[in-house]
């Protein structure tokens, strides 16, 4: 008897254990004041945003502002996947082009009526829609050591075509010794590395939009029905070789982007095919030289343009209760002189809206500052291509001619039989 | 007996309802998506039958993979085991310091795949680097991780520098389990040392050898961590006339995969890769369960 009785009452305590479990999960904190969340992934800005988000959610009474971050190695997407199926869409959210529009777009909202729309050329935009918001502006361009370049006797003005660097190369390299250089370019492609963003990304993204108006698609389109310009293929390929025969062969082959950034910020090298998130970087390691942004010229003919491009949109939840708080908040982002100071002072970015007056300090956004403001430049379409096509079918096909480098036909070759599968991913 | 089924029930419940929950449930909600494009996050899901697995066939990375991880486990057997049996009949020996020597053996195992990955690259693509640059030494001068022949070889030799310990301990086990009569029982007939391993000690381990095998086997078909932080696939190779990653391994083709919002293929690959474990794994087992003695 006894026995049945503990029985009865450790089986009573169990049930209850679970329902006490199951239920404190359950209780939601009921305020009537909206708490916005954000979910976005870059690192770098993580004590910028954080202070700024503080800082509106005191100036703004009702509005309790809190951002989450994950980026760097961590898988954003993985994780805003598992928040949704979780029913914890954040209010805003990230997203990078329109392989990620293609997935999240039951969840974003229409921002065509924003007022900041006006003031930005980067806005995300679906069939005439403004869907996102830009981030900021990115770019790059072949960055130089100009200290380097005025000891062997190059003037970087004149680095407009791909003859030109063969020269300029051909000479750093003759002149390694003296100028204290292991390799004229401090270039990666390595699958091993994690590098081949650098070459089959934003390399390959001079062959997509080089030379043509800021807005002008049609070679990215043509590849995306599954061909290839063979004569402007053929200038690109060039250029690549180029690059790859100048490079640290140690960096191209398996470095890192430490290993890549830092050959550069030693003096190393003379040039460093990264964009201006580098900024930092250098900053951390010491750089006193002068640097500045060289284009991508890769055609016979000439070109003077840098690529810019906003490497990613925040996009506000249309399912959420908040959507107009969160629309206020990424207006007051874009237009109080408050966010104007967290995006380019405190988040060190270039912002990509027009009545931003303040400069940002790394010595690499000022030049792309400077190239925005001249016009002139090229547009980056990679985000158009299907999820996957850069690491995982571009990539090796870099890495591979980064290896071989004299096998420039089959390089080529492989190109052309990837682009005619794209259109089947 | 019928009298304790309420507590049997109470008490299986915790670990029936997690099995349940985390492993059972997911699976069949994967074997669903497999056969369907889910993107990861739509909610309008169509079903395509086989289409994702007719075309997994047909992709060269893929097969690449699926042979390369063969391979790779291969080696990795016949690796571990050889080594990790030469250790453990050392550390039963009568050598000194044997404690000493089990503890060192068995510490890589405890340093977790991530972070081994990233000593040991680091060591091959900078330290065995500079070596080579500085005494001028040519087949250093080329990280091994960069040449496409050699690099499943040398995840091999990283993954049996980190495991050898853990199976040496299930060898060394089975040795201490073996009673010592036997063996001075051959002895006095005048057997020497490596007749008695061959013909006593082999014998008298087959069941050690069967957990061993199913271990390194299975390990080797899921290795993910070491692979992504040693090599992450690189470097590229050419494989049926398609550039594909030399070193990527049947887990990692998945998770990059997944990673590029392909779930539904990448769901498909898991199953391929269930499957495959399965029966390698069973026919493993089969087969060395036949060879095992009764004491």
């Amino acid at each position: 008897m006894r026995r049945t009785v503990s029985r009865v009452v450790s089986l009573g305590l169990m049930l209850a254990l679970i329902f006490t479990v199951a239920s404190c999960s359950d209780a939601k904190k009921q305020s009537k004041d909206v708490e916005l969340s954000m979910f976005q992934l870059k690192v770098e800005i993580k004590d910028a945003i954080d202070g700024y988000a503080a800082k509106y959610s005191e100036a703004t009474p009702g509005v309790t502002l809190k951002v989450e971050t994950l980026g760097g190695g961590g898988d954003y997407g993985g994780a805003l996947k598992a928040k949704s199926q979780a029913g914890q869409m954040p209010d805003i959210f990230v997203i990078e082009g329109l392989g990620g529009y293609n997935i999240w777009k039951d969840y974003i909202a229409d921002l065509s009526g924003e007022p900041w729309v006006k003031d930005t050329d980067l806005a995300m935009k679906v069939d005439g829609k403004v869907v996102g918001f830009p981030v900021a502006i990115e770019g790059y361009g072949l960055a130089y050591n100009a200290d380097i370049l005025a000891k062997a006797g190059i003037d970087p003005a004149t680095l407009t075509t791909r003859a030109a660097y063969e020269k300029a190369f051909a000479l750093l390299a003759s002149k390694k010794a003296e100028l204290g250089i292991d390799a004229p370019v401090s270039m990666a492609a390595s699958v091993a590395g994690g590098m081949w963003w650098v070459a089959a990304q934003h390399n390959l993204a001079c062959y997509w939009g080089g030379g043509l108006a800021f807005d002008d698609t049609s070679i990215i389109d043509k590849a995306l029905k599954g061909e290839l310009d063979q004569a402007r293929f053929a200038q690109y390929a060039k250029y690549l070789q180029l690059l790859f025969k100048y490079a640290d062969q140690n960096i191209l082959l398996n470095g890192s982007y430490d290993d890549q950034v830092g050959a550069f910020a030693q003096g190393k090298t003379a040039f460093l095919h990264q964009g201006n998130w580098v900024d930092p970087n250098l900053k951390q390691l010491g750089v006193t030289f002068k640097i500045g942004y060289a284009p991508h010229a890769f055609l016979d003919t000439e070109e003077k343009g840098l690529y810019l491009f906003a490497p990613s949109w925040y996009c506000v939840n249309s399912k959420s209760p908040n959507a107009a708080a969160a629309k206020a908040f990424l207006t007051a982002m874009a237009t109080t002189p408050d966010g104007h100071d967290y995006m380019v002072n405190k988040a060190g970015m270039i912002p990509a809206f027009k009545s931003v007056t303040l400069k940002p300090a790394g010595q690499l956004s000022q030049a792309l500052m400077a190239a925005n403001a001249k016009g002139g430049n090229y547009g980056v379409f990679f985000g158009m291509l299907p999820d996957g096509a850069g690491q995982n079918v571009f990539g090796p096909i870099f890495d591979l001619f980064a290896q071989n480098q004299k096998n420039i036909d089959r390089f080529i070759d492989d190109m052309n039989k990837a682009v005619a599968g794209l259109p089947k991913m | 007996m019928r009298r304790n089924r309420a507590v049997n029930i109470l008490f299986t419940f915790p670990c029936v309802f997690a099995f349940t929950m985390i492993i059972l449930i997911p699976f069949f909600y994967g074997l669903f998506y497999s056969m369907t494009d889910w993107n990861g996050v739509s909610n309008d899901i169509h079903f395509v039958g086989f289409g994702n697995f007719r075309y997994l066939f047909s992709s060269p990375d893929f097969l690449y993979s699926f042979l390369i991880t063969i391979a790779y486990t291969a080696i990795n057997i016949v690796f571990v085991n050889v080594v990790s049996f030469m250790l453990s009949l050392i550390v039963t020996s009568k050598i000194r310091f044997k404690n000493f020597y089990r503890a060192g053996f068995f510490i890589p195992y405890l340093i977790g795949g991530i972070v081994l990955g990233y000593i040991w690259q680091f060591i091959f693509n900078n330290a065995l680097v500079a070596i080579g640059d500085s005494l001028s030494i040519q087949s250093l001068q080329v990280s091994f991780l960069s040449r496409p022949g050699t690099v499943i070889w040398i995840m091999s030799a990283v993954n049996t520098w980190q495991y050898a310990g853990y199976i040496m301990l299930i060898y060394v086990a089975s040795i201490q389990s073996i009673p010592a009569s036997l063996m001075e029982a051959a002895a006095v007939d005048g057997a020497n040392y490596i007749t008695r391993v061959l013909h006593i000690l082999i014998p008298m381990m087959a069941n050690a050898f069967t957990i061993s095998l199913f271990l390194t086997l299975t390990t080797s078909f899921k290795q993910f961590d070491m692979n992504l932080t040693l090599t992450n696939g690189g470097p590229a190779t050419r494989f049926l006339g398609t550039p594909v990653k030399a070193s990527q391994l049947l887990a990692m083709n998945i998770f990059s995969t997944a990673t590029a919002n392909r779930m539904a293929e990448a769901q498909a690959k898991a199953v391929v890769l269930f499957i495959a474990l399965v029966v390698v794994s069973l026919i493993q087992v089969s087969i060395n369960k036949k060879k095992e003695v009764e004491m």
